[in-house]
């Protein structure tokens, strides 16, 4: 089949952080979009239906009549080894959960993304990190893990998409882009990369195994299913599992040092409050506090060892996020009782500033230090 | 010199309610409507019209291009 595919090159644009992940779904060449909208997320949803990808790729986007009928629809789409995805804003998830274990189970690629808000319940349409416990400590039932990419700008909610999609087939496993309302709604510049063509069945096959429901051609049945049964087979499926997260940890954690090298105080933070952070130290540094930021892309796995060989250099650690405290227990689990660990956070929606997280420094951790 | 009346329309279903434009507006003309719009968000108007000068400052923060500013030399 043709389409109408326009030959972009990468390009500068100006665009809010869904609208970028909406472009950048189109560009990683995905085939499909299954979403329902949602307060501060539906920029994705509006964005892929005005551009009428079906013309430029052949990309299907499809409005599901709810959040578990969009991710019912992912798990069908994967199923078949195409790169589908689905989004949505905190409610939705903790709605999508059930279907998000299943896609664990049947060891499904699918890429999720939750552009979070306030909660808990349907709590507020401003931003918040509060979903860390849903995104990383399981979420639904079952022992499973989702990959989960922490955006920190437009740029990176552009260019983790097709990471995302990568790692997903990689592992056969669903991938999570855990964004905010800050990051989903915020402008900024954005360099866009160049088209990836959709991949047909041949090369799916060809990189990623036969594993997917193609059509049996002379070949035995593929059965995607996450039952089984026998308990035997269960327990070697959940090894099997495990198995991929402990590779993901050897070759797939991300996370950047900002400003450690000289550091004697540390803030831990990801996403929208690593950007406010970001600040933070440079506030601090310009009062002679030597502070530096270590922020974790890859939220599960988690950056452990170098926060625990970190914890050897400063004097104390501040876990900084739009929640009541969620990343700090895995900071103060990574850090093992080294150094003083401390969680600040304003949630709500009500977003923290660079003086508030400094002042949260200078008070938790660098006045016990002192006692 | 000739004085400048302004006024501005606010695209109500773009507007995130970031309230960019409110500190970096001289006359104090913008507020926050209490009603909101379809995506839930409270969304910037002019509370007080007669006191705007046309200065295009809302314009030009609103990351959004939610405002457009009309001006009249009287």
């Amino acid at each position: 089949m043709q389409f109408h595919q326009k030959v972009i090159m990468s390009e500068l644009r100006l665009m809010k952080g869904n609208e970028a992940l909406a472009e950048a779904t189109i560009r990683a060449g995905a085939d499909a979009y299954f979403g329902y909208p949602i307060t501060p997320q539906s920029e994705i949803i509006e964005y892929l239906m005005t551009e009428r990808p079906e013309n430029r790729t052949g990309m299907i986007v499809l409005q599901a009549e709810s959040e578990i009928a969009a991710i019912n629809m992912v798990y069908g789409a994967a199923s078949t080894g195409k790169r589908a995805m689905t989004s949505s804003s905190s409610p939705g998830i903790s709605l999508k959960l059930e279907g998000i274990s299943y896609l664990a189970g049947a060891e499904l690629p699918a890429v999720i993304v939750n552009v979070s808000r306030g909660g808990p319940g349907l709590g507020t349409i401003q931003p918040s990190q509060a979903d860390y416990f849903q995104s990383v400590k399981g979420g639904g039932h079952g022992d499973y893990q989702l990959y989960v990419l922490a955006p920190a700008s437009v740029q990176e909610m552009a260019d983790f998409v097709s990471d995302a999609f990568d790692i997903a087939f990689k592992y056969r496993a669903p991938v999570l882009i855990l964004s905010d309302g800050l990051i989903g709604q915020m402008m900024e510049k954005v360099v866009l990369k160049d088209h990836k063509d959709r991949m047909p069945d041949e090369e799916i096959i060809e990189k990623y195994g036969d594993w997917a429901t193609t059509g049996k051609k002379g070949r035995e049945r593929n059965i995607v299913t996450s039952l089984d049964l026998q308990s035997e087979k269960m327990e070697a499926r959940v090894h099997r599992l495990q198995k991929k997260y402990e590779q993901m940890e050897k070759e797939d954690l991300r996370y950047e040092e900002i400003q450690c090298d000289d550091a004697e105080y540390l803030f831990v933070a990801y996403g929208s409050s690593a950007r406010i952070a970001q600040k933070a130290v440079q506030l601090g540094r310009a009062k002679g506090i030597k502070i530096g930021l270590l922020r974790p892309i890859t939220l599960f796995p988690f950056p452990k060892q170098p926060l625990f060989e970190l914890a050897n250099q400063v004097k104390g650690i501040l876990s900084v996020e739009l929640s009541a405290g969620q990343m700090v227990e895995d900071v103060q689990l990574a850090v093992n009782g080294k150094v003083p660990v401390e969680h600040f956070g304003r949630t709500g929606g009500i977003i923290h500033t660079p003086e508030e997280i400094l002042e949260a420094l200078e008070q938790k951790i660098m006045q016990d230090g002192s006692k | 010199m000739a004085k400048v009346r302004g006024a501005i329309v606010v695209n109500t279903e773009v507007c995130k309610g970031c309230e960019v434009c409110l500190p970096v507006c001289e006359e104090k003309v913008i507020s926050m409507s209490k009603e909101v719009n379809r995506k839930g968000y409270h969304f910037a108007y002019m509370s007080n019209p007669d006191a705007c000068t046309g200065c295009t400052n809302c314009a030009i923060v609103c990351p959004d291009r939610a405002i457009t500013v009309y001006r009249l030399k009287v």
